[in-house]
């Protein structure tokens, strides 16, 4: 008797310390994630200090709030700008998940900007693309006959970049109308599975129904600028 | 464990989503696939030869490509091992992507890997950023099956045996062994190797992440592999 009482009370007294171990604190470098829920108005972010907001808001609940939390993504002239290029907003790096896993050392490493780097590409793989939560995004393995049952890809990640981390500058619209649409627009997406983590092929719309019906979950990248 | 209308499924949804003309700045576009078992040109061996890195040389290796795709119905074409091998006494070295043809190559599903050598490699930065198309999807044996990634079931089998640099070239004497003796050795030595899932090591590389810990079976397992190499039809058409 007495040892099940210890054992009660031993598991009572571990209880206040359980809930949190579902949230494992975030690892000290923690500076990179994929948003665990997009804006909830498909491409309508509320602009880049939307999306900023939203970025900071995932990571503090996370207490990660200290840092500076920056949304990868770019903005167009032909919306009438400003024209912001993502890569120059996401500061030098390096940046780690919130695992601790390095996801690239610098933006050089990040957008392969030298041959080499871009034939070994960064570190962005459907192993280390994590959430503010620590979990993999839905849909990794990219293919009907790797999907588990019910589970959605959600592969798209919203960027409105060129490959090279810039915004482009024709006058065809890759921002859903700088991050403001919900309705019509389109916008750049990447694949944080391979083969191309921020450029790689246009969703039609901007309206969250649609978005979902492909393989986009309207989600973004947050890098700490800090 | 994959039934085949999963499988035509698959093949099916993929190539439709190529139809619908998803605009692919990057990268090869999903519209040139084939149907599954046309023009099969790219395999991963489904097995190893057995005896660690130790394939009996190019000629070896290239003989258990031809073997596997004969077995599995392709043994009309051509077939090479994806590996280079080091100078050694008079016999200059040899690159990898000297070795397999011009391309274009497609896996056993109709899958378009790569059109030319140079996008296999990622010659030019754009080439290079928008990556070829062995990923975990497509980077399957000559049976349609994958070997084993990470994250899915183990013993783990994603070194992938190339002896070889990201541009497909061999490496120099410098570089010290990478080939395991060219492919001659089960015991010293060392392999570099890629991963076909795209994950672990110091990069994603599909054909040179890191070199194995020896040339021995046990060597290869250890470090992530079971010996298995890719295999290119030098006459796909």
């Amino acid at each position: 008797m007495t040892s099940l009482r210890t054992l009660l009370l031993a598991a009572a007294l571990a209880l206040p310390t359980a809930a949190p171990a579902q949230n494992p604190k975030p690892h000290a470098d923690f500076s990179f994630f994929i948003t665990s829920v997009g804006s909830g108005k498909g491409g309508n972010l509320g602009g880049l200090a939307g999306a900023d907001a939203h970025c900071q808001k995932l990571a503090a609940a996370v207490g990660a709030d200290k840092r500076n939390w920056r949304a990868y993504l770019s903005t167009q002239a032909v919306h009438g700008g400003p024209v912001v290029n993502a890569r120059d907003r996401i500061g030098k790096g390096p940046w780690y998940n919130v695992k601790g896993d390095m996801i690239a050392q610098n933006l050089s490493h990040l957008h392969g900007d030298t041959l080499e780097e871009a034939r070994a590409g960064n570190r962005i793989t459907f192993r280390t693309a994590l959430n503010e939560l620590g979990k993999e995004v839905n849909g990794h393995n990219t293919g009907p006959d790797l999907m588990l049952p019910g589970e959605k890809n959600n592969h798209d990640i919203l960027t409105g970049t060129r490959w090279d981390g810039t915004a482009y500058t024709d006058n065809a619209d890759h921002t859903c109308k700088n991050w403001t649409s919900e309705g019509e627009g389109s916008v750049q997406v990447g694949h944080y599975n391979r083969p191309q983590w921020n450029s790689i092929h246009a969703a039609k719309s901007c309206k969250l129904e649609e978005m979902l019906k492909e393989t986009t979950g309207a989600l973004f990248y947050c890098f700490a600028a800090d | 464990m994959m039934r085949v209308p999963v499988l035509v499924a698959a093949i099916v949804m993929v190539s439709g989503a190529g139809a619908q003309q998803t605009l692919h700045d990057l990268g090869v576009p999903l519209n040139m696939d084939v149907k599954a078992g046309e023009k099969v040109s790219f395999f991963i061996t489904s097995v190893g030869m057995g005896d660690g890195a130790n394939l009996g040389g190019l000629k070896g290796a290239d003989a258990h490509c031809q073997k596997l795709a004969g077995d599995a119905g392709y043994g009309a074409a051509t077939w090479r091992a994806y590996l280079s091998t080091a100078a050694a006494g008079r016999e200059p070295a040899v690159n990898a992507r000297d070795r397999i043809g011009a391309g274009p190559w497609y896996n056993v599903k109709g899958a378009l890997i790569a059109r030319t050598v140079s996008e296999l490699h990622g010659d030019t930065r754009e080439e290079a950023y928008g990556g070829n198309r062995i990923i975990i999807l497509h980077a399957l044996n000559e049976k349609g099956a994958r070997p084993n990634t990470v994250g899915g079931p183990q013993p783990l089998q994603h070194d992938i045996l190339s002896g070889s640099r990201t541009d497909g070239r061999a490496y120099t004497t410098e570089s010290g062994d990478r080939t395991c003796k060219n492919w001659t050795s089960n015991k010293e030595g060392s392999a570099q190797v890629g991963h076909h899932d795209r994950v672990g090591g110091p990069n994603q590389s599909w054909n040179s992440a890191h070199p194995s810990r020896g040339c021995g079976q046990d060597d290869l397992v250890a470090t992530g592999g079971a010996g298995l190499f890719y295999c290119f039809a030098v006459d796909a058409k």
